[in-house]
């Protein structure tokens, strides 16, 4: 009896346990999971880890590098099969690795998990897809964007409505009479930080990126001419726009010595209502990125490594992480643009952010990523630099990239991502 | 008193040491042997090995076979390849003149032992202890051709600052003068404690026989002084030659392909493309170039001066 007492007392203790064994099925199963180091998203991860640990048993170790570090780490860990990273952070510069993913779609449906994202951002590019199968969701999404000075716009009666990059120039030409006399510019860019040159051309550019056989190339044409009109907003920019970095462009701007601006607008957004770190507060919105490009996405997804031993545990941390309040806060605290709808629907922050929202909507749904590798985007951005600073004329710039591009290889999820984008060559 | 031994016990005596000792010898070297092996000749080993095969790592899991010399023919036909070459030469080739140059006086301006010429040496060794990136982008705000302080002050004499980051030539000086300044102190340091060595009675000697100050420093310290200024120079070329932390902080080798060095541009190829094929010949190029260079100033280093 007293044994059967005591049986029966060992269970009832033990039932708890059971019950939060079955809670936690991946308890004590160690993830490594990175992200870039930048103060916000490798912040907001830190934030969740303790818990998330506590709800799942899950031990989570976060990893945090900086850019062009992480780029290598993950390229260097799926190609040569090390495996240490469970859940990578990337987007197209990881691309060729992307065979090397878990595909999505059955977890997905398994837990029914329909994350309420801007549904340009759940396409092919903006999300990571290889052979028609998910294998990334976007995390963060900002998209380079124009932002404007609404004051001088009022002063000038100029509207903010332009749709093409022709439009925007005539607007220029506005300001530029209207400002003649200040030391205002009716135009500042980060000229001088070479890699964000393309942003602009892929926004004056409408043609393809990746030929009909699969290989990196331009349109002669449409790349001759969005290469010329990138240059000539020159004309418009402070004197020694070409030696601006992101930083100095960004405080042209705020310092007031700029009319519009082109930007990654998230970089900008908290400084420009700051009264101590902005003269232009309350003064300034975001425009619509002209086209007949694109604005240029940065959308970082979340991975789940096939080489992972732990996927399912792996997917409890990309859906803890990847939530409409988490997004929302991560906006709010750290400036991480979201991807969620619900973020840019919220009535509280729509007041608040009245000048920003509608249109940073609008450039997000039409945003998109390129296929471009990191080699690939060094090549272009450097000879584009040569153009800029005139050592090298239009049509020795596109020869000398179309020749450096020849001795690539567009990786088989690049050349997915391009044609699901339109960015490859018809025929 | 002994006897002072044979020559023929002498010889015995050896031979039992050599016999004795060699075990011990081959125990305590082989260790080390087999780690300056494994240290210094393997990746060596491996890296010529890289270098004749294909392999681009985001293509291959594993090097997709031998190509002979076309890395090396391929980089020897690139033309950022030579653009690369010749940005090293400038940039080494400029600051190594002005470093040496500089070196050379202030270590004979701050020469003494006194607490102010020892302050001053101190306060002038001050940049060599700054991180190459640190400096780099210290650098960078200096030249900034808006805020920049270098600007400022040229503008406070009435001279108009170029745009030091924005243009091609600009970008060379300005990487140029940045190894000069984090560097000369370098040179001060080595060639000052060279000239405390000198003995003072070749210098009084010289001073009796009526010999001007310009005549002691070429004829007795200058010669006393080459073999080190030669090992400082190719101390200095390689350091130069290998610099990338502060060039990509301060210029990112650009604008375009201004900057772009050869250590630059093998690690755009090894670890941004992750064409290690191509990596490792332009490696073993760049290593035969540095070696012909100090080769070149080792043959100057035996003339007799």
């Amino acid at each position: 009896m007293k044994k059967l007492l005591l049986v029966t007392l060992v269970l009832l203790l033990a039932l708890p346990f059971t019950a939060l064994a079955q809670d936690q099925p991946h308890a004590g199963v160690e993830i490594v999971t990175n992200f870039m180091e930048s103060g916000t998203y490798d912040i907001g991860a830190e934030q969740l880890e303790p818990g998330f640990e506590e709800m799942t048993g899950i031990e989570l170790e976060i990893v945090a590098s900086p850019f062009v570090v992480l780029v290598q780490n993950n390229i260097t860990d799926l190609s040569t099969g090390t495996g240490e990273f469970d859940v990578i952070s990337g987007d197209f510069w990881i691309g060729s690795v992307w065979n090397q993913m878990h595909p999505l779609d059955e977890l997905m449906e398994r837990d029914m998990w329909e994350p309420n994202i801007i549904p340009g951002l759940m396409l092919p590019g903006p999300s990571g897809y290889f052979d028609g199968k998910r294998i990334g969701i976007p995390y963060s999404a900002d998209a380079y964007g124009l932002i404007y000075r609404t004051d001088i716009f009022e002063e000038a009666g100029i509207s903010a409505d332009w749709e093409t990059w022709d439009e925007f120039f005539v607007a220029l030409d506005a300001l530029d009479a209207h400002l003649e006399g200040t030391d205002i510019s009716p135009n500042v860019f980060a000229f001088g930080a070479y890699e964000q040159t393309p942003a602009i051309f892929l926004g004056m550019y409408d043609g393809y990126l990746v030929d009909s056989e699969g290989n990196y190339a331009l349109d002669h044409d449409k790349a001759v001419a969005a290469l010329n009109q990138m240059k000539s907003l020159l004309d418009y920019n402070p004197e020694g726009a070409t030696g601006l970095s992101i930083d100095e462009a960004n405080s042209v701007f705020l310092t007031g010595k700029a009319a519009t601006m082109i930007c990654w607008v998230s970089f900008v957004r908290a400084d420009a209502q700051n009264p101590d770190a902005s003269l232009v507060v309350d003064n300034w919105a975001t425009a619509p990125f002209p086209g007949p490009g694109f604005p240029f996405l940065s959308a970082w997804n979340m991975f789940i490594s096939g080489l992972s031993e732990n996927p399912d545990a792996a997917w409890e941390w990309v859906k803890h992480y990847i939530n409409e309040d988490e997004a929302k806060r991560r906006f709010v605290e750290l400036g991480v643009g979201s991807p969620f709808l619900s973020t840019y629907e919220d009535p509280e922050l729509i007041e608040q952010y009245s000048h920003d929202f509608p249109n940073m909507v609008h450039n997000l749904n039409r945003a998109e990523s390129v296929p471009w590798i990191f080699a690939a985007f060094e090549i272009f951005f450097r000879h584009m630099g040569e153009f800029v600073i005139d050592a090298v004329d239009v049509e020795t710039m596109l020869a000398n990239t179309l020749a450096d591009w020849s001795e690539l290889e567009v990786p088989e999820g690049l050349v997915q991502s391009a044609a699901a984008q339109g960015q490859m060559q018809e025929g | 008193m002994n006897s002072p031994p044979s020559t023929k016990s002498k010889k015995a005596n050896s031979g039992w040491h050599r016999r004795h000792d060699l075990p011990w010898l081959v125990i305590f070297v082989i260790p080390a042997f087999i780690i300056v092996v494994a240290v210094q000749f393997y990746p060596l080993a491996y890296s010529a090995f890289l270098s004749v095969q294909d392999w681009v790592l985001t293509e291959s899991q594993v090097p997709k076979g031998f190509v002979g010399l076309d890395n090396f023919a391929k980089e020897l036909s690139d033309h950022i390849f030579w653009r690369a070459v010749r940005n090293s030469i400038w940039i080494t080739g400029g600051a190594l003149i002005l470093e040496m140059f500089l070196g050379v006086c202030l270590a004979y301006l701050t020469m003494g032992s006194s607490w102010r010429m020892r302050a001053i040496r101190t306060l002038l060794i001050l940049p060599m202890v700054i991180a190459p990136v640190a400096a780099g982008t210290l650098w960078r705000i200096l030249l900034n051709s808006r805020a920049g302080l270098v600007n400022h002050v040229l503008d406070m004499i009435g001279i108009k600052g170029p745009e030091w980051l924005a243009t091609a030539d600009g970008a060379i000086v300005s990487v140029i003068m940045l190894d000069t300044w984090q560097w000369t102190p370098f040179v001060l340091l080595v060639v000052g404690a060279a000239i405390a060595s000198i003995p003072a009675d070749l210098l009084e000697v010289a001073a009796i026989d009526g010999a001007s100050r310009w005549k002691t420093f070429l004829h007795i310290e200058l010669p006393l002084l080459m073999p080190l200024l030669l090992l400082t120079l190719v101390f200095r070329m390689l350091e130069s030659l290998l610099s990338l932390d502060s060039i990509y902080s301060l210029t990112f080798g650009g604008p375009g392909y201004s900057t772009y060095t050869l250590t630059y541009y093998i690690y755009t190829l090894g670890l941004r493309s992750f064409n290690f094929g191509a990596a490792a010949a332009s490696s073993w190029i760049f290593m035969l170039f540095a070696s012909f260079s100090i080769g070149l100033v080792f043959w100057f280093q035996r003339k007799d001066w």
